[in-house]
């Protein structure tokens, strides 16, 4: 498992803006230099954050998929993704995303 | 001598911020942020140590140290572009710094020292508020509250009490307010994104408010943590304060969905 390599590039996400605009831009380019098992960048490039979330990828990092909106992750999809493959759990109902707030530069 | 005049506890959240901006007056958060400032100012402290846990900002997997002292002379934050607030410059106190992280070490914590820092928004958003135009100087104390394994609880107070001997016997003559940042229980992008473990989060409050920190610490272990949601290691910072408190009360202690707000007071 190279788990490390998945949390790493979203960290690198998050924290370097050179990667960030890559990730943007061309992201199926931007993961190739990252040694990651076939399975997980199956899970990555098509947005499943449920498998990712089932592998041990951090949720702090997993964050990013949705707030930079990548791999087809967004707000309204990423909390129905994460708990794919869940078993039933009531709490769901209580879930709900908070609105992205960018500030406008 | 150095002495800790008064010791808070507040969450985190960059939509108090942005909301506040938005709809002044209207968030509990808003006036309960206004009643800790009010406190530490009646207090006159001239420097603050902030205890606190990173986001994957200044820390990642690379190093991840379970507790570390911020020497850096001064530092940029938040860091994360997503996050809706200001850009602040936060000046340390490099004395003070190197001197906690030379007792610590001499008093058998095996500490990490951080140079240079970058700030996320849990660093930044208590100071925000609690620290206007960012006129005092912080020294950071990071506890790895959210990568597993998280350091025990009980260690955590053990800490706190580490720094007050500090403080208590630095020959500096600083007075010192000490501020925990963070949720008591919560989940920000878990699977359990928007449910709160009010159970956890009552009982985290009652002991606080009675002052019986040691139950807490007892308690509050890994798996108890982690069944309250993805950030609820965070209740380590308030802990380690906890810690540092010793005996000492809370002068109130406030509650407000899956959070709190709190000022103890000594003098």
């Amino acid at each position: 498992m190279s788990v490390y390599q998945v949390n790493k590039l979203l960290y690198l996400t998050d924290n370097d803006p050179t990667f960030r605009r890559r990730m943007k831009e061309e992201p199926e380019a931007a993961i190739k230099d990252f040694k990651l098992s076939v399975e997980e960048r199956d899970a990555l490039t098509s947005g499943a954050v449920g498998k990712l979330y089932q592998m041990g990828v951090h949720t702090f990092l997993l964050n990013h998929l949705y707030r930079y909106e990548l791999f087809g992750v967004n707000r309204d999809n990423y909390l129905s993704r994460i708990r794919e493959g869940m078993p039933y759990d009531r709490r769901f109902e209580l879930g709900n995303m908070p609105v992205q707030r960018f500030i406008k530069k | 001598m150095a002495k800790l005049v008064v010791a808070a506890g507040v969450p985190h959240p960059p939509r108090l911020v942005f909301e506040m901006q938005q709809t002044p007056g209207k968030l509990r958060g808003e006036a309960l942020m206004k009643q800790v400032r009010e406190q530490i100012e009646k207090a006159e402290p001239d420097v603050i140590i902030e205890v606190d846990s990173d986001h994957f900002v200044n820390f990642f997997y690379n190093n991840l140290p379970s507790f570390c002292i911020g020497m850096a002379e001064e530092a940029q934050g938040p860091q994360e572009e997503w996050c809706p607030m200001p850009r602040y410059t936060v000046r340390g106190h490099v004395p003070l710094a190197k001197a906690l992280f030379q007792y610590g070490v001499h008093d058998k914590f095996d500490l990490a020292a951080a140079h240079e820092l970058r700030l996320d928004h849990s660093l930044t958003v208590p100071l925000h508020f609690l620290n206007p135009e960012m006129r005092l100087p912080v020294v950071p104390i990071y506890t790895n509250g959210f990568a597993s394994p998280l350091p025990l609880a009980t260690r955590c107070v053990a800490l706190g009490r580490m720094v007050r001997r500090f403080i208590d016997a630095w020959e500096g003559k600083e007075r010192v307010a000490l501020i925990a940042s963070g949720c008591f229980a919560m989940d920000v992008g878990g699977p359990l994104r928007g449910w709160i473990d009010t159970e956890w989060a009552e009982t985290i409050a009652k002991l606080f408010a009675r002052g019986q920190y040691q139950t807490l610490a007892r308690r509050a272990t890994e798996d108890r943590i982690n069944a309250a949601g993805n950030n609820s290691g965070e209740l380590l910072n308030w802990i380690t304060v906890a810690g540092a408190v010793g005996k000492t009360k809370p002068l109130f202690l406030e509650p407000d969905e899956g959070n709190g707000y709190a000022v103890w007071k000594f003098e």
